[in-house]
């Protein structure tokens, strides 16, 4: 089966381009389909109450950008959102979530993908983001804002089931969302708990309304308008009992609804109900269910199983092939199923009703109906919910196969929370048998700029495989697994970058294609801070010369980048500004914010200008390309962008600022095993420095203003008084005076005009250069 | 963190289909409440129980933890006798 997976990789690459057309489009590189019933909202049924009193609530806060639904299950919150999208006139984005977006990358997608639909190009610049490697999932939110904001008319986002996600990561990404979504959108969510996405705080602010369960239960007037529409006559004192028995809890007012049409005596029958002392859930669906015909009765049973279902594929999993009409006929006379689409194509249980169904399908049948759901879904390029299926089943070899097919998938879709999720279910047993799925968890990790010990550990479990099973060691494992490698450019060992890159590089070329471009960018970089500038060069050509290369957008980016830096370096201007021009153009457009690895075209740009005596430019682009570069652990690529930035600034007789950042390059280049000829270039700053002190005899200020000094001249700087300058900072008006002390000592200065005037020359009124 | 015995009820009592809902831990009704008792592993396992009961559409009465062996008597003196 693995032989089969590796040979067909070629072949597999043209399986993915044909399912992209359905699914990310925009990414250039073919991700994961789109899983189209989770941006479908589902269908009222024609038997739900409409709540007037509800959806007015919903109405009169219109000036509120995020409404919360919070009940358990079963409170009707999906249905009053979706009867009060269906009566307004703006746009609606639906999305319902489910456990698996805890990978903010795949929740993204679908958002970002139902704004697409919304006008085209609108989430384009998102769904770029989340396929970037090192792009974070806040990029891609910012993006589409953006984008919503281009739209400009009024949209409505749904976000169903929130209460399904957990992940820091996710939660955070939609915290940054809600804290800057534009005036034009307004957010409406169901949720069983309280999400972490700071609601004290929106409280506070009055940027939230809550509609809980107090406020979703039925009242007795508005139970009676459901059994009177249902033609049940029952007695005013009887419908007192069932609110009261059901406590309002609209799940279990329609259950009675259902089961009380049929019965000759319903007034007797509710008396029953008033007087048992089981739970309300429990009592009704076992009257539902009794009354089902047997046939339909075990239909239900069995396709409970299914979270989302289409006609065919019940018809796959339970082995008849008249399904469409059974789920319409059910559709039809009952609530619990929903219909997805006005097709009659997808379909799902509520929730609450589906979850009590599969307690008695018993653990000896579902993990086969599971399985078959997953071969059918494999056969219809449905990659997550096959994988679901089968984990479901407990089938761990079925998932490693899937897994082994359509990795690539989750890597080039930015699914590497998914991705890593799957392999860490897996047995460790299997993941020594197939050396790709550590081989590309490994991979998955160091894009996600994991401590490194996690993909050494990754990358050890790989070799073990490769030990068990060297026939399976393909090129196409080699290649990202050295690929991987050569990321130690990152910790800063330049030596064994270009070591790795090298291997990298001639498996790519034995027979990983696909690879190819990304493996050519990370070798050129790595020859690039060895100091082998023309062969760094002439690997950069390879890979923009490909004509895939615009499709791996981090690689082309870098390697533009790449091509820049050098032919600045080695005083060809012009071409070094096309090639930086065109690396950021592509980056703006393929991903409107900001990249890191348009950093390199930023700092190629910037010499180019400093050697053309455009020095403000300069600055510019050396501090946009170093702000880019800047990541948590230190890394040579940080270093460079550092060292361009003071030999710019020294350039510019920014002298005291050149020094600071040189001295900061210094002290990462320390900590480097081997940081190539980093160096070289800082001995060359360092130089430059000295002699620009000489000649300018400039004097540098002994000491740095602190912080707090230089807030204090910020203040001064604008005009404001002492006074004012300490109730803005919230200090004393002492310690405004005494930081002022301070600041004339240091600049030598003795009137506060002198003091501005000199802060000025020494650029120390630029804003602040802290990240983020 | 060791396994620790927990009590937990819900309101109404449940039927038989119930049992399965719950594995490992033992399911008994009486006198209104339905009471789910057994070893919690850790406090994951206890979340995604109390999340199990919600997606049920379960109303969670009480979460106690019990000291094993002490006699703590359950609703009707003997959970296991009902189960």
């Amino acid at each position: 089966m693995f032989t089969r997976v590796i040979g067909a990789h070629p072949a597999d690459w043209g399986h993915a381009r044909r399912a992209m057309s359905s699914g990310t489009e925009e990414t250039g590189r073919p991700g994961l389909r789109v899983i189209e019933p989770k941006l479908m909202p589902p269908r009222v049924h024609p038997g739900m109450l409409r709540r007037g009193r509800l959806l007015a609530a919903l109405d009169g806060e219109g000036g509120t950008p995020l409404t919360v639904l919070n009940a358990a299950a079963g409170y009707g919150k999906t249905t009053l959102v979706r009867s009060w999208c269906i009566e307004r006139p703006e746009a609606v984005i639906w999305i319902t979530l489910d456990p698996a977006d805890d990978d903010p990358a795949r929740l993204w997608t679908h958002l970002a993908t139902g704004v697409e639909r919304l006008g085209q190009g609108l989430g384009r610049g998102a769904l770029a983001a989340l396929g970037t490697r090192g792009a974070p999932a806040e990029a891609a939110v910012d993006e589409l804002m953006n984008g919503l904001v281009r739209h400009g008319r009024s949209v409505t986002v749904v976000v169903d089931d929130l209460h399904t996600v957990g992940s820091d990561a996710s939660l955070r990404s939609i915290r940054h969302a809600i804290e800057r979504l534009p005036a034009n959108v307004r957010v409406l969510a169901s949720t069983r708990s309280d999400p972490s996405i700071g609601l004290a705080r929106l409280r506070a602010r009055r940027s939230l309304v809550e509609i809980r369960a107090r406020e979703l239960a039925f009242t007795v007037e508005e139970a009676a308008q459901l059994l009177a529409h249902e033609r049940i006559a029952l007695s005013g004192d009887n419908v007192g009992l069932l609110v009261e028995r059901t406590e309002g809890w609209p799940a279990g007012l329609y259950l009675a609804a259902l089961w009380l049409r049929d019965l000759d005596d319903p007034n007797r029958e509710v008396r029953a109900f008033a007087g048992s002392t089981r739970a309300v859930g429990d009592y009704l669906t076992d009257e539902v269910l009794t009354a089902l015909a047997p046939d339909r009765r075990d239909f239900l049973l069995r396709t409970s199983v299914l979270g989302r279902f289409t006609p065919e594929l019940c018809d796959a999993v339970l082995g008849r092939s008249d399904s469409a009409a059974v789920l319409g006929e059910l559709a039809a006379s009952n609530m619990f199923l929903v219909a997805l689409d006005a097709r009659g194509e997808w379909y799902r249980y509520h929730h609450l009703f589906g979850e009590v169904l599969q307690l008695e399908i018993g653990a000896e049948a579902a993990p086969e109906l599971r399985r078959r759901a997953a071969t059918w879904c494999t056969a219809h390029g449905l990659v997550e919910d096959a994988i679901e299926y089968a984990a479901a089943a407990g089938d761990a070899e079925m998932v490693a196969e899937l897994l082994l097919e359509h990795h690539l998938q989750f890597i080039w879709g930015g699914r590497l929370e998914q991705l890593l999720g799957w392999i860490r279910w897996l047995p460790s047993e299997l993941l020594v048998s197939h050396p790709l799925l550590p081989a590309s968890a490994a991979a998955a990790t160091a894009a996600l700029a994991r401590p490194e010990a996690e993909v050494q550990r990754l990358l050890a479990v790989a070799e073990q495989a490769r030990r068990r099973r060297p026939e399976l060691w393909s090129p196409y494992v080699e290649a990202g697994v050295e690929v991987t490698r050569a990321e130690a450019i990152q910790r800063g060992d330049v030596a064994a970058a270009v070591e790795h890159a090298r291997r990298a590089v001639a498996a790519a070329w034995a027979g990983a294609d696909m690879l190819t471009v990304g493996v050519l960018a990370s070798l050129s970089q790595a020859l690039f801070f060895a100091g082998d500038l023309d062969q760094s060069r002439k690997v950069a050509v390879d890979a923009v010369e490909r004509p895939d290369a615009p499709d791996v957008t981090d690689g082309y980016v870098a390697a533009l980048g790449l091509l820049a830096l050098i032919d600045a370096e080695q005083g060809r201007s012009e071409s070094a500004e096309a090639w930086a021009r065109q690396a950021i153009a592509f980056a703006q457009q393929r991903f409107q914010a900001n990249f890191w690895v348009a950093s390199l075209a930023h700092l190629g740009l910037a010499l180019v200008c400093a050697s053309t005596d455009r020095l403000d430019e300069a600055e510019r682009e050396a501090l946009r390309g170093e702000r880019l570069r800047r990541t948590a652990q230190p890394t040579v690529g940080h270093a460079h962008a550092l060292l361009v930035l003071a030999q710019v600034r020294v350039a510019r007789s920014r002298l005291s600022r050149g020094a600071r950042d040189l001295q900061r390059a210094q002290r990462l280049i320390a900590g480097f095993p081997d940081p190539g000829r980093l160096p070289v270039i800082a001995a060359a700053v360092e130089h430059s420095l000295a002699a620009t002190q000489a000649t300018a005899g400039n004097r540098e200020p002994i000491e740095e203003p602190s912080p707090a000094e230089l807030a204090v001249l910020r203040g001064l700087a604008a005009g404001l008084s002492r006074r004012e300058i300490g109730t803005q900072l919230y200090i004393s008006l002492n310690t405004v005076k005494s930081h002022t002390r301070e600041l004339y000592r240091k600049l030598g200065a003795t009137s506060k005009a002198e003091a501005v005037a000199r802060a000025e020359g020494l650029g120390l009124l630029e804003p602040s250069e802290s990240p983020g | 963190m060791s396994p620790q015995v927990y009590r937990l009820v819900v309101n109404g009592e449940l039927g038989p289909r119930y049992a399965s809902a719950f594995t490992g831990m033992t399911v008994s009704s009486a006198s209104g409440k339905t009471e789910i008792t057994g070893a919690i592993i850790d406090q994951s396992h206890l979340h995604g129980l109390l999340q199990r009961i919600g997606s049920l559409g379960l109303t969670l009465y009480s979460v106690t933890p019990l000291d094993d062996g002490n006699g703590e008597s359950g609703l009707h003196g003997d959970p296991a006798a009902s189960s």
